[in-house]
């Protein structure tokens, strides 16, 4: 998500717990007054949400699916515009409603920050939710008098840089939406950011919040998105200056990374620090950008080209092609290039060296 | 004219002269200052104006061999001098720019030692420059009138021309006895060998500050955007140098014309600029824009080889809504 020009309103903070030993559900304790930070501190937390949610984030959008009022998606259309003393007392809502959604006894507590602001070039509304569980850490204790250090034990930090420790939500209103709606998804783009989606089978442990949390579920839109991010990257390998078989690397590394890898979700700037030197990586998150996807994570739906990674194919300019299975083409085929014998100027011409690992069974 | 005659005028005089030359030395130190040099660094002597001495004037006028004037009050043009001394042969060209651009004077080159050099291409003797500069109107300086008529001499040298001219000017050049060979040839020697170091301050000195960034003038450009935008002067600091020279490879003739249209689609960046002007040097700098661009479009390079403390990108990625922390 394209987060320039980011600023942060109000902020207000309640405390979420874990069901207890029987089962039962804990109310959030709610906090009457916003908080305050300094500047420095505010600093911080605003680029926690530029991190979690900003370019080339890992933060996926969603579509939001529950378009009733007693919702999320509902309270958020509400709260933003909402003047501080209803805005504190929603926030609660938000607040009983992430409780409600943690029904399993594995979901740990901690604390729901409800936040809200403009954000972009034409300065539209935002309102963000972070869940972020409590963790301990230690911190650093100077003696004055020798000034050696120590560490003390802090049994409760919140909101440290690694990721996997909150979860993140942001409603940003979209610029130029007709009046009336027709549905939400008309007026929000949802982005949420939690470790647990881009994991394999991680969609499960995410749902409680994506899903009954947040009323939204994975967009449509996956698997055209997902045929989109695959032209565009094989047009981007087709350019680059290296020699066909580098670029036979890359194809194989696409497909795999398309086909074979257990993330569901995909994203430009993962892809690039996998396969690309540094400055091949800008460029190519530059040229995904360009091509208008989406400049974090998406998920995943290979459907549109299943059929295209299944195999791959090489040809060449007289016509002649090779076209082998996507599983084993890596393995047991070897494509190099190598000097020809001169053309009629003198000037070596470039063959291709190919060896296949098998024997031939047919041939007409 | 006689020496009685010629001294009383002179005398009247003086205060003409000497306002002339004031006023050449004001115009000139200010035309540099305002070129962005500090004068105590650029100028190797502190440049003054100076009125020729009587004794040696009349000296000049009526008792120097070789040299008979038919009016001596008229052609001796330097009755009142300034003289500028530089390090490179390039300041000379700067100076001399300034003087032949002004509107004030006319000017007339009466010595040029890169003329001299085409002219006696097998001589090695004194090198300078000497211009005269006479008002081109009448003009008033501090409550004194200027004929337009008054001449000034203004010489202009390298330190090492200085040098020499400094052993020889009372020695040879005005010298009465004959000057064994022995001692021309030894001077000859030392101009030609002040004339090659010349040649080789200014290698050294092009190859220490002549790159894209000046080539393209990009840091002049930036600095003229950076003040438009918000108001406020840019400081050029040892942070952005560093930074200019870790990235050099990304400069080239686009790269103004791409920092500007980022800057019209992120027209806000100028306000966000003046807003945090005191969270980070970097902001009170137009490589500040250079940064954001980088952010926006080489962000892996850019944090890879980041020469100054992670903090500072933060900040600039926050402010651009770019996630760096996976990087």
């Amino acid at each position: 998500m394209l987060l320039p020009n980011l600023s942060i309103d109000r902020i207000i903070i309640h405390q979420v717990y874990q069901r207890d030993q029987d089962g039962t559900k804990l109310p959030p304790l709610q906090s009457h007054e916003y908080t305050i930070f300094a500047h420095d501190a505010m600093q911080t937390f605003k680029t926690r949400i530029v991190n979690a949610l900003g370019n080339e984030s890992k933060a996926v959008q969603m579509e939001i699916v529950n378009q009733e009022p007693d919702y999320i998606p509902s309270i958020v259309d509400t709260i933003v515009d909402q003047n501080n003393d209803s805005f504190a007392i929603s926030s609660h809502d938000i607040a009983k409603k992430l409780t409600d959604a943690q029904h399993s006894r594995s979901i740990p507590g901690g604390i729901i920050v409800v936040f809200d602001g403009m954000y972009g070039i034409s300065q539209k509304k935002y309102l963000g939710i972070i869940k972020a569980e409590v963790h301990s850490g230690y911190e650093k204790e100077v003696n004055p008098a020798t000034k050696e250090i120590s560490l003390k034990f802090v049994e409760e930090l919140l909101l440290t840089p690694g990721t996997r420790l909150y979860k993140t939500a942001g409603f940003f209103e979209k610029n130029g939406y007709n009046v009336p709606i027709s549905g939400l998804n008309d007026k929000w783009i949802v982005m949420v950011s939690d470790y647990q989606i881009s994991k394999a089978e991680g969609k499960a442990a995410a749902k409680y919040f994506y899903s009954d949390f947040l009323g939204c579920g994975y967009p449509q839109t996956s698997a055209r998105t997902t045929k989109q991010f695959y032209e565009s990257a094989k047009s981007f390998i087709a350019s680059l200056e290296i020699s066909s078989t580098q670029k036979i690397h890359l194809f194989n590394a696409l497909t795999t990374y398309l086909k074979v890898e257990t993330s569901s979700t995909i994203s430009a700037s993962e892809f690039a620090e996998r396969y690309f030197n540094i400055d091949t990586q800008d460029l190519f998150t530059s040229h995904i950008e360009e091509s208008g996807l989406p400049s974090t994570a998406f998920t995943k739906d290979i459907e549109h080209i299943e059929s295209k990674l299944k195999l791959r194919k090489v040809q060449f300019q007289s016509k002649i092609k090779i076209i082998a299975p996507s599983d084993t083409f890596e393995e047991l085929v070897t494509i190099q290039t190598m000097e020809g014998d001169p053309d009629e100027s003198g000037t070596p011409v470039e063959w291709t060296n190919v060896i296949i690992k098998d024997r031939i069974i047919d041939q007409e | 004219m006689n020496e009685a005659e010629f001294k009383e005028i002179w005398e009247s005089d003086k205060p003409v002269y000497d306002a002339w030359g004031h006023y050449i030395l004001k115009t000139v130190t200010e035309a540099l200052e305002k070129r962005g040099k500090d004068l105590d660094v650029f100028l190797k002597v502190p440049a003054k104006c100076r009125l020729k001495d009587d004794k040696s004037l009349i000296d000049k006028a009526f008792y120097r061999d070789g040299k008979k004037y038919s009016d001596p009050y008229n052609e001796i043009e330097d009755k009142v001098g300034i003289r500028f001394i530089v390090l490179l042969i390039d300041d000379i060209h700067e100076i001399y720019k300034i003087i032949e651009d002004h509107e004030d004077w006319d000017f007339t080159t009466c010595k040029h030692f890169e003329e001299d050099r085409k002219r006696d291409p097998l001589l090695f003797t004194y090198q300078s420059v000497h211009c005269i500069l006479r008002p081109n109107k009448d003009i008033v300086y501090e409550g004194i009138n200027i004929h337009r008529s008054t001449p000034c001499e203004v010489q202009i040298r390298t330190l090492l021309q200085h040098a020499h001219a400094e052993l020889t000017h009372d020695a040879i050049y005005k010298s009465k006895r004959a000057v064994q060979p022995k001692v021309h040839r030894t001077v000859a020697k030392s101009m030609a060998l002040i004339e090659t170091t010349d040649d080789f301050f200014r290698d050294v000195t092009n190859l220490l500050n002549y790159g894209p960034l000046e080539e393209h003038k990009i840091l002049e450009k930036l600095n003229g955007i950076y003040s438009r935008n918000t108001e406020i002067e840019s400081h050029t600091q040892k942070a952005s140098i560093i930074i200019w020279d870790e990235f050099e490879q990304f400069i080239d003739e686009h790269l103004v014309d791409n920092i500007q249209a980022m800057l019209s689609e992120y027209a806000f960046l100028s306000e966000t600029i003046k807003k945090r002007y005191n969270d980070s040097v970097l902001y009170q700098q137009s490589t500040v824009f250079f940064v954001y661009w980088m952010l926006k479009n080489r962000k892996r390079r850019l944090l890879e080889d980041w020469p100054l403390p992670r903090g500072i990108l933060e900040l600039l990625a926050g402010d651009l809504g770019i996630n760096i922390s996976d990087v």
